[in-house]
């Protein structure tokens, strides 16, 4: 297994850096050098050439590429030309927490939801409730997104006022704490991390244990360990309550409208893949073993169907990721995906590309974590990696 | 284990020749090969459409793509022989109606409670000077509602919606069309070149795949527009390039696989013909009806992602559907309410129900190659 | 000769055992379609048999002749458009076929079980076949065994199919074929059912493994006195381990009798020209006679005999009129008018 993952490693690695370099050459690509915008076209041209020498821009091109991909890769990525002279990655770090937030808790809902419905929509054929659920599942995916989050907003929060209508925290409650927000989202995020940590390693375990109520009870007892990670930070740190509470209350809508669009690929997705698993044999099997339906359902069917489910999981990411940039925008949340196009549309190059490099970064650590994933599910995958 | 074919009599039918009434005997055809041909494309279509037509959604489907059709063949008789033959008012971009609308006064802003009949006495000094609160003021606006002589009201410039709307669905049309034929020629490209010449070539192609699929377009194409200045054309282009490099082209691979593998390809060789031949002439006719399937998709990814980055400001195009929202929003009509519903429904449903359009006739086209997903 | 209890599953080989026991199964006038589009297919019409306790008996058939869809029925496992329209399945003095669903989920596989065809899928891809076999011990002993009891009894299990019981906590795609097949032999034991159905136990199976798999067959009948029904299209496999022994053809038993009796002198001319098909390696050279025809459309049967349309000895009586399963010789049953012309010797074809 760690094998398995140190090789997945160096692959992203590779796949990263060959993604950057395509990034680098789309800049150069640009008619124009990068700083035509940013530098008076007058100066005179030792003045030009000496700024260009200490940009770095005046190697050949292969040693500029050479550079660029170095550095992003212990990073230093430059300067922003808007934010001068603060470094891309201060004002992106600044905002990985909050997209980190918003992007986890959206995958998440939209894949346990999905999930779900689609098991139970495949395992109870037929009737108004499926054809609806189906439909309305295709309709919310394919629905233009901007234009729903922009309804969205307007009943829930203008109309009916039960949210705020943008930003991630409200000011008036905000003013004079002792810790950024950044700091509440963060330490949610740990205690998310940590609770996750728990439930795998635990549940790992749990498959280990022949003794079936051992096992049972290991269960339970990471279930509720994990719990407690979750309510940890609640717990320990009561100050932050009031804090987190109006980030949370800020939360609700963005992460709902990404769940909402994002589901119902998972779960047409799901439907079909258990249609396929109900008409395998082993199914039969287990019915004629005098297995309860629920059971069928859930430890046979479903669990076997799951596996094509994640694997095009990997596909969703990527919208999950696009629609999380589409999501900060419309909502106001300050976020790397908003960065990127706020940094687009001023042509601030290195912080665009900058946030387009870690949003390859995000996209390429969740494909691995869901490969993980895929190969603890499959053990005809698991003898193939050698563990 | 449930019953078998030879139980299931609807499943028994009889084959392609039959029903097309072409008779096969032993040595020579009685008709022409191209009018056999065309025979038995016929059938074979007539009876693919009953498959297709089996599924409600499919129909509603392409009931939605031939409404839009419609407008958008609409639109330039409307604009030349019908109501809209005055460029002044109904030319899309660059028209302009101040439509005169009646304003109830009221004594101060904070007393507007519908900002689209009523209007606060300081402003309204502008046009009808002394007016007091309680009167009413007539006052030229932009936007205004649906009425008479605009059936969708006038945007915040004045310029007539449905024209727009309309407008912008040959716009839509246009970029899918693009989209989809260079996915489909890429993808094809890429899948059967993987397939046919295998090792490093195929190994780098997947590899390259691999990447496309699991990086986010929105973001991609976002920091391009930003880069170059991004035209329709250009931009279907675009999107036809990325997706069709991704999932489509590992598909397809597999699909050109399949064929490969098939005696006929090695009797072919034997003959002696080159890949490139084999692939033109077996491998892409065995592929094309996958590859239409996949169109439909493209079509409906293709819409969504210009209409978003549309709305951002960052294409440059006349008038689509996303410039019609933004142009709404950036204006500030969607901050309050609902108020401005004609500046935000029409535009969005449109974006909306194209995509679902053709993403319904793809699920349903889905279910007629794969029959492993009919209902049975 | 023919018993005046005609048509009922004592009047058949009602005294091949002549103890007092009650036959473990008894399958009484069973009929079965399936709902179609197209109309009702008559896939089980009328069948009758017992299996006595401690044998078995095989039910041999044409694919589509109703062997399978009787399986699932005893099962109750049949598809959603199957029609049960009469008939008792009667299980050790308990008829199945009233049962409800709860209480028939209580029986499957404590009771009876199955062995299914093409056992390489009967496995759970994601589980290891110990855990499988464990979970029918969990769901069907009371009380619930421990892991050393269920381990033991998986253990005792793999030993009497012959598999290394080191295998218990591999995962199905590390096993062979045949090691597959046993394990499942070995998981419809594990609840120590009253009978076992074994549908097509040595498909999809080269020779030698399917002489191995038949070998533990025969041994698990015998040490454990189990009851077997056995299904195949395989006439000379059923052969070789059954006591008993009734041909199927278009959803009706057409002759039924000891598989000696039935092998040695078939009556009907269904089992006859079957067997004239089958080359023998022992018998005299003999051209092979083919059978012509396809098996009938059960959408719409023929009239009459079903097997009139194929028959090479059929009158017009066969046309109209269907003939009953009747004990005609001793612990041999017939449906057929014109048994009397079948001749005792197999049938030669023309070159």
């Amino acid at each position: 297994m760690v094998k398995f993952i140190a090789k997945r490693l160096v692959q992203m690695a590779f796949l990263f850096f060959l993604f950057l370099s395509l990034v680098f050459f789309l800049l150069q690509a640009q008619p124009g050098d990068i700083t035509a915008q940013f530098l008076n076209p007058q100066i005179p041209a030792e003045v030009r050439a000496q700024i260009l020498g200490r940009l770095g821009l005046d190697g050949s091109i292969w040693s500029q590429w050479w550079n660029y991909v170095t550095n992003f890769f212990t990073g230093n990525l430059g300067v922003s030309f808007s934010q001068f002279p603060k470094p891309v990655i201060e004002v992106i770090t600044e905002r990985i927490p909050r997209t980190l937030f918003l992007f986890t808790f959206a995958t998440l809902f939209a894949y346990v939801l999905g999930f779900t419905l689609g098991k139970r929509l495949a395992w109870k054929r037929g009737g108004l409730g499926e054809h609806g659920v189906t439909v309305g599942g295709v309709l919310l995916y394919t629905i233009f997104y901007p234009w729903f989050a922009i309804l969205v907003i307007l009943f829930f929060a203008s109309t009916l006022g039960w949210f705020p209508v943008n930003g991630f925290l409200t000011v008036e409650v905000w003013r004079g704490a002792p810790f950024t927000g950044n700091q509440v989202f963060t330490q949610m995020l740990f205690s998310l991390g940590i609770s996750a940590v728990i439930l795998a390693v635990g549940l790992l375990v749990s498959r280990r244990v022949s003794e079936r109520s051992t096992a049972r009870m290991i269960r339970r007892s990471t279930y509720a360990l994990a719990l407690i990670a979750m309510a940890m930070f609640w717990l320990l740190r009561p100050e932050m309550r009031p804090y987190a509470g109006n980030l949370v209350r800020h939360a609700i809508l963005p992460v709902l409208t990404l769940t909402l669009v994002a589901f119902a690929g998972t779960m047409l997705l799901t439907r079909s893949s258990m249609l396929e698993t109900l008409k395998e044999d082993y199914i039969l099997t287990a019915r004629a073993k005098g297995v309860p339906e629920k059971d069928i359902r859930d430890r046979h069917a479903a669990r076997n169907a799951l596996l094509p489910v994640v694997t095009s999981f990997i596909l969703g990411l990527a919208f999950i990721i696009g629609g999380g940039v589409v999501t900060e925008t419309v909502f106001g949340w300050p976020g790397m995906g908003a960065l990127l196009l706020t940094a687009t549309v001023i042509e601030d190059v290195p912080l665009a590309t900058g946030a387009l490099g870690f949003i390859g970064v995000l996209a390429l650590m969740a494909h691995l974590l869901v490969d993980i994933l895929y190969v603890v599910l499959d053990p005809r995958i698991r003898v193939q990696t050698g563990s | 284990m449930v019953i078998k074919d030879s139980e299931r009599p609807d499943l028994l039918e009889p084959p392609l020749e039959e029903l097309a009434g072409v008779e096969v005997r032993e040595g020579e055809l009685p008709e022409s090969l191209w009018k056999v041909r065309w025979k038995l494309a016929w059938t074979g279509f007539k009876k693919n459409w009953k498959l297709f037509a089996e599924n409600k959604i499919g129909l509603f489907g392409l009931f939605l793509i031939l409404v839009f059709a419609a407008m958008a063949i609409a639109h330039p008789i409307l604009r030349s022989v019908g109501p809209w033959d005055d460029d002044r008012i109904y030319d899309p971009v660059i028209g302009y109606d101040a439509v005169v609308s009646d304003f109830e006064i009221v004594p101060t802003e904070a007393d507007v409670v519908d900002p689209v009949t009523q209007m606060d006495a300081p402003t309204a000094q502008l046009w009808c000077f002394g007016v007091l609160p309680g009167e009413i003021c007539s006052i030229p606006r932009a936007p205004a509602p649906p009425g008479p002589g605009h059936v969708l009201g006038t945007d915040p410039l004045g310029r007539d919606i449905a024209s727009q709307l309309t407008f912008s669905t040959r716009a839509a049309f246009f970029l899918g069309t693009i989209a989809a034929v260079v996915t489909v020629v890429v993808a094809t490209t890429v899948g059967s070149m993987a397939a046919f010449y295998g090792g490093w070539l195929d190994n780098f192609l997947m590899r390259l795949a691999d990447l496309v699929l699991l990086l986010p377009l929105i973001p991609i194409l976002i920091v391009i527009s930003g880069l170059f200045e991004v035209t329709m054309p250009l931009l279907g282009i675009l999107i036809g390039v990325l997706s069709g490099f991704g999932g489509t082209a590992i598909v397809l691979k597999s699909q050109a696989l399949s064929v490969k593998v098939k005696p006929f390809i090695d009797a072919a060789r034997v003959s002696g013909g080159s890949n490139m031949h084999l692939i033109l002439k077996h491998v892409i006719p065995n592929v094309l009806p996958l590859s239409f399937l996949y169109m439909m998709f493209t079509v409906t990814e293709a819409v969504s992602l210009e209409a978003t980055l549309s709305f951002f400001g960052l294409i440059n195009a006349d008038m689509t559907w996303g410039i019609m929202l933004s142009t709404a929003q950036t204006q500030g009509y969607l901050r309050s309410g609902f108020e401005f519903w004609w500046l935000l429904i029409p535009a969005g449903l449109a974006v909306s129900l194209l995509a679902a359009g053709f993403f319904f006739v793809g699920r349903a086209m889905d279910e007629v190659i794969n029959p492993r997903l009919r209902s049975q | 000769m023919t018993d005046t209890r005609m048509g009922t599953a004592e009047g058949i080989l009602g005294d091949t055992n002549s103890t007092a026991e009650t036959p473990i199964l008894e399958v009484n006038d069973l009929v079965m379609n399936y709902e179609t589009k197209a109309g009702m297919v008559s896939a089980v019409e009328g069948v009758s048999f017992t299996v006595p306790r401690g044998r078995s008996l095989g039910l041999v058939g044409e694919s589509g002749c109703g062997k399978t869809s009787i399986a699932l029925t005893l099962m109750q496992l049949t598809a959603n458009n199957a029609r049960v329209l009469g008939g008792e399945v009667i299980l050790d003095g308990e008829n199945l076929l009233e049962l409800s669903a709860e209480e028939m989920r209580k029986r499957r596989w404590n009771d009876l079980s199955m062995v299914f065809q093409g056992a390489m899928n009967s496995w759970n891809p994601v589980y290891t076949v110990g855990e499988q076999i464990r979970e029918a011990m969990d769901i069907h002993w009371n009380p619930k065994p421990t892991s050393v009891e269920a381990r033991a009894k998986t253990e005792e299990l793999f030993n009497l199919v012959g598999i290394n019981p080191e295998m218990i906590d591999r995962y199905p795609h590390e096993f062979s074929g045949g090691m597959k097949q046993r394990a499942v032999i070995a998981m419809a034991l594990a609840c120590d059912p009253k009978l076992i159905i074994a549908d097509e136990p040595t498909t999809a199976l080269d020779v030698i493994v399917q002489e191995q798999i038949l070998e533990e067959l025969r041994k698990i009948q015998h040490e454990l006195g189990m009851s077997i029904i056995y299904i195949s299209h395989d006439i000379a496999v059923i052969a070789e381990i059954t006591d008993l022994l009734g041909v199927m053809y278009a959803g009706k038993i057409v002759e039924m009798g000891t598989t000696s009796e039935v092998f040695a002198r078939p009556r009907h001319p269904y089992t006859w020209l079957i067997l004239s098909s089958t080359p023998s390696i022992t018998g005299p050279r003999r051209v092979l006679a083919p059978l012509e025809g396809e098996p009938p459309n059960l959408l719409d049967p023929p009239s009459g005999c079903r097997f009139h349309p194929r028959c090479p000895f059929a009158t017009e009586q066969c046309v109209v009129e269907e003939p009953p399963l009747e004990e005609i010789y001793e612990g041999h049953a017939i449906a057929c008018w014109n048994y009397e012309k079948v001749p005792a010797t197999l049938a030669k074809g023309e070159r």
